[in-house]
């Protein structure tokens, strides 16, 4: 009863170890086995997953050609659109330029500033006293003769045209006032010196035109006189003030 | 009997599943490891054929065995001498040699069965 217990116990610690035995051995060459598979796998790439990866890169690279190419035409609409912006901004400061000049110019209509040039001097002055006429109108300047030697003088191509050195502008007005005149406010007696910035040939020979305002103002007994081809200057409106 | 084959399979089980990574290098030390279990497997089974099997020889001399290889290979990486081709080519002769045992014995007790037979 003793012996078959024993070599029971015995059969069952040596089965143990030979199970300890056998795991081991097991362990050792499954995971050989498995650790040989995974070398194999990195170790592949020589092979036909190499060709695959350097396809899937050529691949990649093609793609990435081709986006670049795209974006490099984007790049060259968009350098073409910026400088054409560029352009009409040269364009536009240009035209800048332009309007600055015009501007400019259109002051110097307008009086703003002072301008110079040569011109026209016209001076009209009182008729000597007649002591056959009852009506000391008849031989004095109105404002009547002044409008129409300023109308005539812009007709024949005045830029800028002064009375007594005040300059006369859009909204300028000339009223009568008994034996004087006033311009913008200013009282003037005669003689009036009206000034013309202008071609003086242009301006002299439309003053003197057959039937003109020259021979209409000498019909009034108003002495004029024409002073052509000198330096004119004349201070801006705004100075007068 | 069973235990040893359930034994066997859970290691091959756990070998397999095993996800350890480890560094190349010590991949040397288990193909040692492997092949000094292998060269103490078939030494068991010629020493059992030959009626000088012991347990304690055995089990000892699998562990030990393993150990020594996988020492000696680990011993020749930092020395910088391929010791571990010692081990292989130690367990590899006694391998072969166990293996060509393990034959002769067989073909002997086949032989024999035969002229039993004859015999009878």
């Amino acid at each position: 009863m003793k012996n078959p217990k024993k070599s029971n116990r015995k059969n069952f610690s040596k089965s143990i170890v030979f199970s300890l035995v056998f795991l081991v051995l097991g362990f050792i060459m499954a995971y050989s086995y498995s650790l040989s598979n995974a070398n194999k796998e990195t170790e592949g790439f020589t092979g036909g997953a190499f060709f695959e990866q350097e396809e899937r890169y050529r691949k990649d690279l093609i793609e990435q050609q081709e986006h670049n190419k795209e974006l490099r035409e984007e790049l060259q609409e968009k350098q073409s659109k910026v400088q054409e912006y560029e352009k009409s901004f040269a364009d536009g400061e240009n035209r800048y330029t332009e309007y600055a000049a015009e501007a400019e110019e259109l002051r110097r209509y307008l009086g703003l500033v002072p301008v110079q040039g040569s011109g026209l001097k016209v001076t009209l002055q009182d008729g000597d006293y007649n002591p056959n006429s009852v009506n000391p109108n008849d031989y004095i300047v109105h404002e009547s003769h002044v409008f129409q030697v300023i109308n005539e003088l812009y007709i024949s191509g005045a830029e800028a045209i002064s009375i007594n050195g005040q300059r006369i502008h859009g909204n300028s007005y000339i009223v009568c006032t008994g034996p004087v005149i006033t311009v913008d406010g200013v009282q003037y007696p005669a003689p009036f010196v009206i000034e013309a910035i202008g071609e003086p040939g242009v301006l002299t020979s439309s003053m003197e035109l057959t039937g003109g305002i020259m021979d209409q103002l000498l019909n009034d007994n108003i002495i004029v006189t024409l002073d052509e081809g000198q330096l004119i200057e004349m201070p801006a409106l705004l100075a007068e003030s | 009997m069973w235990l040893s084959i359930l034994g066997l399979i859970l290691g091959i089980s756990l070998g397999l599943l095993t996800d350890i990574q480890i560094p190349p290098e010590y991949a040397n030390y288990l193909s040692i490891a492997v092949l000094a279990s292998l060269d103490t497997l078939f030494g068991g089974i010629r020493a059992h054929l030959q009626q000088v099997y012991d347990d304690k020889v055995f089990v000892s001399g699998f562990f030990f065995n393993i150990a020594l290889a996988a020492g000696l290979a680990f011993l020749g990486v930092h020395l910088g001498v391929d010791l571990y081709l010692a081990a292989i080519f130690a367990f590899g002769v006694r391998l072969f040699q166990n293996i060509a045992v393990i034959r002769r014995i067989i073909l002997a007790k086949w032989a024999e069965k035969k002229e039993v037979r004859e015999i009878n």
